[in-house]
């Protein structure tokens, strides 16, 4: 039964109300407060230039769309057979699988990058049986650069992206799988030709969600990462925190948010037109 | 040390603009103070806080909160605390701002001013203790020879291993210990010449595995075996190698940091955060907590509550006189801007 | 055109738990024919046809196409054609593409996939929707497309599983025509799946009634329709008046004693079809299948008015006349006889 737009509205209404309060007031305040201080616009306009063209920023502008780049990659690639298996799995499987996809959300993040310094540290388990077994001589730095940065995120984001494609795999009318092998199509062309087609838009959705969180992304990689590590979001903590330059800090907190609200307008449209296949 | 939590300012904007209204009803018997939090708290509680309540029936009540809280606070208008307890850079920051009141040492009833070493005590600010940066190393990467000086933690060739140093997320980044590794004097660090430093800095990175932003993961770190050498406050060590960790340091080229208190000038109780500060900075009181925190009293007087091992284990006794430095804030908040973009450029390098 | 090949299932089972849902149902159909699995819901005709695709493998039995033994052959190793349930049409192709769809993943060239998929789309008449999409199509579009693509590479064998279920009657009727029409234009095997039995009997050679997963009878339309072998068969397939009928002796009595002939079989349930029953007002002249009764009610049905009889012993039996020249029409509470055949009636067993 689809609902009226006033009763939509009216069930919004708390959610909106409490976005609003502690969320674009804030933001806002922020932003408004933080430019107002540098005066006209065209002085406004002259320090986002010199901010937002200055080495740092560029550098973490790129390391961040880079990182998110092969986050999300990484995550498609193990997301997709998983979203595949949870779609086909049934009863205690299927729970067991969300359980393992979930259950990390529950734990702190501290107690998890605790988790993963005992898993990768130079002294970790992964180090020491690899070891162990004579695979490597010295330890594999697995922690504190890149390389941890894009295991810790894929890791925090691939639920995401799971959840997504399962949705779409599972919404995939198995009668048009079974067709498709009827009229002669082997496993990997029903995969190719069939499956894949009608869960595209699943795929692109996943692949936005997963790359607009990416992007903001500050905790994983300030905890997992070495020292050229920095993204934007850390950036953009460190002009608050450690120069108190607001209005520098307001400037590429507009880059962020337009750069995401960009993508998130991508995002609701491929997935209303998902939507509307169905 | 603005911090020993390990995600400390993560929450940031979001916690200063939204908290409640910290203060309660009984507005006129409470302090509110901004601690670094954890232990700190529990220290501080039985050695200054809940004395002072008995003694004035004036609660004490710590909170948490990062310097752009603070910032937040005084910009908004809306100041929900009362003495802050933090680095003396951060105290200079809001001390420019003019967000501080000058601390009143001409009412102080327990504490005598003149015993105060002079170089922490300020008009906006004055020293509860100092805490020392020193040079860590691994007594099982280092059973013999061991690196003695900062140009010796520089020598990778020598001393091989992963290293860590401080990033500029601490507060500064580790310039003096890079100038010092270059061959600067201890007397002519500053002011600081940031290219050379970074230029030292270039040379030793390839051995850097983290430049460790919260105390927890610096002691983490060490403690792991992550790293074999690092830069790490004394306090945050002596607690390892309290515990048999196989770790050791050096006093030499130790770099002294100061932790101060300030008094908001919108304070709503003023009063209540000067006597706190007043009660806090009393001989036989800085002796406990010091000792317990393993940080070096700002009070002269506070020596003759310590045992001569206590001392040893301290900055601002014989050892620091010997071998170690103050940092100059003044020198670092004038140039935080500079710093700070040049830090990060480096860093992304 | 390609033709047929013959098809063919051995003694097959399948089970699903501890239900059988097809008990060894054994079938032969020649090339070129149209045969029709007709049956109530859930009586196994779906599993019977997905035995056939080899989307299920039987428990029992064996699967025989054109003399080959296909009975673990995937679906894809059996070069059917095939129209599903709920047509299938892939929503991200547009027609010509779903249509082509069995010829790319056999890697046919480009051009004879164009023809083919121009001249199965001619033959549907839906030349010119080649760009639309299935939500762009209407149901008897959608349905055509369905069609066009499972006659597109030419298989020798067709399945089809209730393809017109989901259309109305006077569409269903005419693509009944089409359907047949292609079937019998290329030559191909066409094993048709309803539960609509005037559909079954319009359009088959031969007709398996199931029941149960069991094939409860089978032969051409007008033997299933006119000698059914068992109630249920000549209750399913149109109306059917089921008389209790006594023995006695050699002699059969019908409800109200009066002497019965029936062509053939041996129980005591009378089949007669009700357009085999004459109503007449004259009495009865004593011969075999003459019952005397009152005319319940008449329904006009236009070109035929069906009387419902009461014949005693609270028995009804409807007779169908037809409303043509001179035709007289009985009112309720009318005495009347009912005549029939004996070669147009069967004795059932009960
Ligand atoms: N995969 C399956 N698992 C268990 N039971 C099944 C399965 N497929 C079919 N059945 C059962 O087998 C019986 C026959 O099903 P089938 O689909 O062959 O019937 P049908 O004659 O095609 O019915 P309809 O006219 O409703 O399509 C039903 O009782 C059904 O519930
Ligand atoms: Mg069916």
């Amino acid at each position: 039964m689809p609902l009226s737009r006033l009763t939509a509205w009216l069930l919004l209404a708390p959610t909106l109300l409490l976005l609003v309060l502690v969320f674009l007031v804030p933001i806002g305040w922020f932003i408004g407060g933080s430019l107002a201080e540098l005066g006209t616009l065209s002085e406004i306009w002259e320090e986002a230039d010199a901010v937002l063209f200055s080495g740092a920023v560029g550098g973490a502008i790129l390391n961040t769309n880079w990182i998110a780049a092969l986050v999300t990659l990484l995550v498609l690639l193990i997301g997709y057979p998983m979203s595949y298996a949870l779609s086909r799995a049934k009863g205690l499987v299927f729970t067991a699988i969300l359980l393992c996809i979930v259950l990390p959300y529950f734990t702190s993040t501290i107690v998890r990058t605790y988790a993963w310094m005992v898993l990768l540290g130079r002294n970790g388990l992964i180090n020491q049986i690899l070891l162990g077994i004579g695979l490597i001589n010295e330890p594999l730095q697995l922690m504190y650069n890149r390389t941890g940065v894009i295991i810790g995120m894929t890791y925090v984001l691939l639920p995401y992206m799971v959840l997504t494609l399962y949705a779409a795999m599972k919404a995939v009318d198995q009668r048009l799988l079974q067709a498709a092998e009827g009229m002669g199509a082997s496993p990997a062309t029903v995969f190719l030709k069939v499956f894949m087609p009608l869960t595209l838009h699943g795929v692109i959705a996943g692949v936005l969600i997963t790359f607009i969180l990416a992007l903001g992304f500050f905790v994983t990689p300030a905890l997992m990462g070495g020292p050229g590590d920095i993204m934007i979001a850390m950036l953009i903590e460190r002009e608050v925190e450690l120069t108190y330059n607001w209005p520098t800090a307001a400037l590429m907190t507009i880059v962020l948010l337009t750069v995401t609200l960009i993508l998130y307008a991508f995002y609701a449209r491929i997935s209303d037109q998902g939507e509307a296949r169905r | 040390m603005t911090d020993t939590m390990i995600l400390p300012r993560r929450l940031l904007l979001g916690a200063a603009l939204a908290t409640p209204a910290l203060r309660g009803a009984k507005a006129a018997g409470e302090v509110i103070v901004r601690t670094p939090g954890g232990v700190y708290d529990d220290i501080m509680r039985q050695h200054v806080y809940d004395p002072f309540t008995r003694e004035t029936g004036i609660t004490v009540r710590p909170v948490a909160a990062t310097g752009a809280k603070l910032i937040a606070m005084f910009r908004a208008n809306n100041v929900e605390l009362d003495l802050i307890d933090t680095g003396d850079k951060q105290l200079l920051a809001l001390e420019n701002m003019g967000a501080l009141a000058p601390i009143a040492y001409d009412q102080w009833r327990w504490s005598k001013p003149e015993d105060i070493e002079p170089e922490v005590k300020k008009t906006y600010q004055c020293g509860n203790f100092t805490y020392a940066t020193v040079l860590a190393y691994s007594k099982t990467a280092f059973p013999n020879a061991h690196p003695n000086s900062w140009a010796e933690f520089w020598d990778a060739g020598r001393f091989p291993g992963p290293r860590m140093l401080a990033d500029a997320a601490t507060g500064s980044p580790n310039f003096e210990f890079a100038l010092l590794a270059d061959g600067v004097p201890k007397d002519q660090i500053y002011p600081i010449d940031i290219d050379r430093a970074l230029r030292a800095m270039t040379r030793i990175r390839p051995q850097i595995r983290r430049f460790w932003d919260t105390g927890a993961l610096s002691a983490q770190m060490m403690s792991d075996q992550e790293v074999v050498l690092g830069s790490i406050w004394n306090g945050r060590l002596q607690t390892l190698i309290d515990r048999n960790a196989p770790l050791a340091y050096t006093w030499n080229e130790h770099m002294i940091q100061v932790q101060a208190l300030g008094v908001f000038k919108d304070a709503r109780n003023k009063e209540g955060a000067q006597r706190l500060a007043d009660f806090m900075m009393q001989p036989n009181v800085q002796a406990a907590y010091a000792k317990q925190l393993i940080y070096g009293p700002t009070n002269k007087q506070a020596q003759q509550f310590l045992t001569a091992e206590e001392k040893a284990r301290m900055p601002g006794g014989e050892n620091s006189q010997r071998s170690g430095f103050y940092q100059n804030i003044n020198w670092w908040e004038d140039n935080r801007d500079r710093v700070n973009r040049a830090w990060s450029r480096w860093v992304l390098r | 055109m390609s033709g047929g090949a013959s098809v063919a299932l051995e003694a097959v089972t399948k089970r699903y738990g501890t239900e059988t849902v097809v008990a060894g149902v054994s079938l032969a159909i020649p090339a070129g024919e149209f045969f029709t699995l007709l049956g109530p819901s859930g009586s196994g005709k779906t599993t019977t046809l997905s035995m056939l695709a080899g989307f299920v493998i039987p428990d029992e039995g064996r699967v025989v196409m054109g003399g080959q033994d296909m009975t673990q052959v995937p679906p894809r190793g059996r070069g059917l054609g095939m129209v599903f349930q709920n047509y299938a049409i892939f929503p991200h192709l547009n027609v010509a593409e779903n249509v082509a769809f069995p010829l790319t993943v056999k890697g046919a060239p480009k051009a004879e996939i164009q023809a083919r998929v121009a001249e199965a789309l001619a033959m549907v008449k839906l030349t010119g929707f080649e760009a639309r999409y299935a939500r762009q199509l209407s149901g008897g579009q959608q349905q055509r497309v369905a069609l066009a693509r499972a006659i597109v590479a030419h298989p020798r064998i067709v399945l089809m599983d209730e393809p017109l279920g989901a259309l109305d009657k006077n569409l269903r009727f005419h693509m009944q025509v089409e359907i047949k029409e292609i079937q019998q234009r290329l030559g191909m095997t066409a094993i048709y799946v309803t539960h609509d039995q005037e559909e079954a009997l319009t359009m088959s050679d031969r007709i398996a009634i199931m029941d149960g997963g069991r094939i409860a009878q089978m032969g051409p339309p007008r033997e299933v329709y006119e000698k059914p072998d068992s109630r249920f068969v000549a209750a399913f397939l149109g109306e059917a008046n089921l008389l209790d009928v006594t023995r006695d002796g050699a002699l059969v009595r019908g409800p109200g004693g009066g002497a019965i002939e029936a062509g053939a079989g041996q129980g005591t349930t009378l089949f007669v079809r009700p357009e085999k029953v004459t109503v007449s007002a004259a009495a009865p002249s004593g011969g075999p299948n003459q019952l005397p009764g009152q005319v319940l009610h008449a329904s006009f049905l236009g070109n035929v008015v069906r009387y419902a009889v009461d014949v005693g012993q609270g028995a009804t039996v409807l007779a169908d006349a037809v409303n043509g020249p001179g035709a007289v029409l009985h009112a309720p509470g009318a005495p009347v006889t009912l005549h029939w055949r004996a070669e147009d009636s069967r004795l059932l067993a009960a």
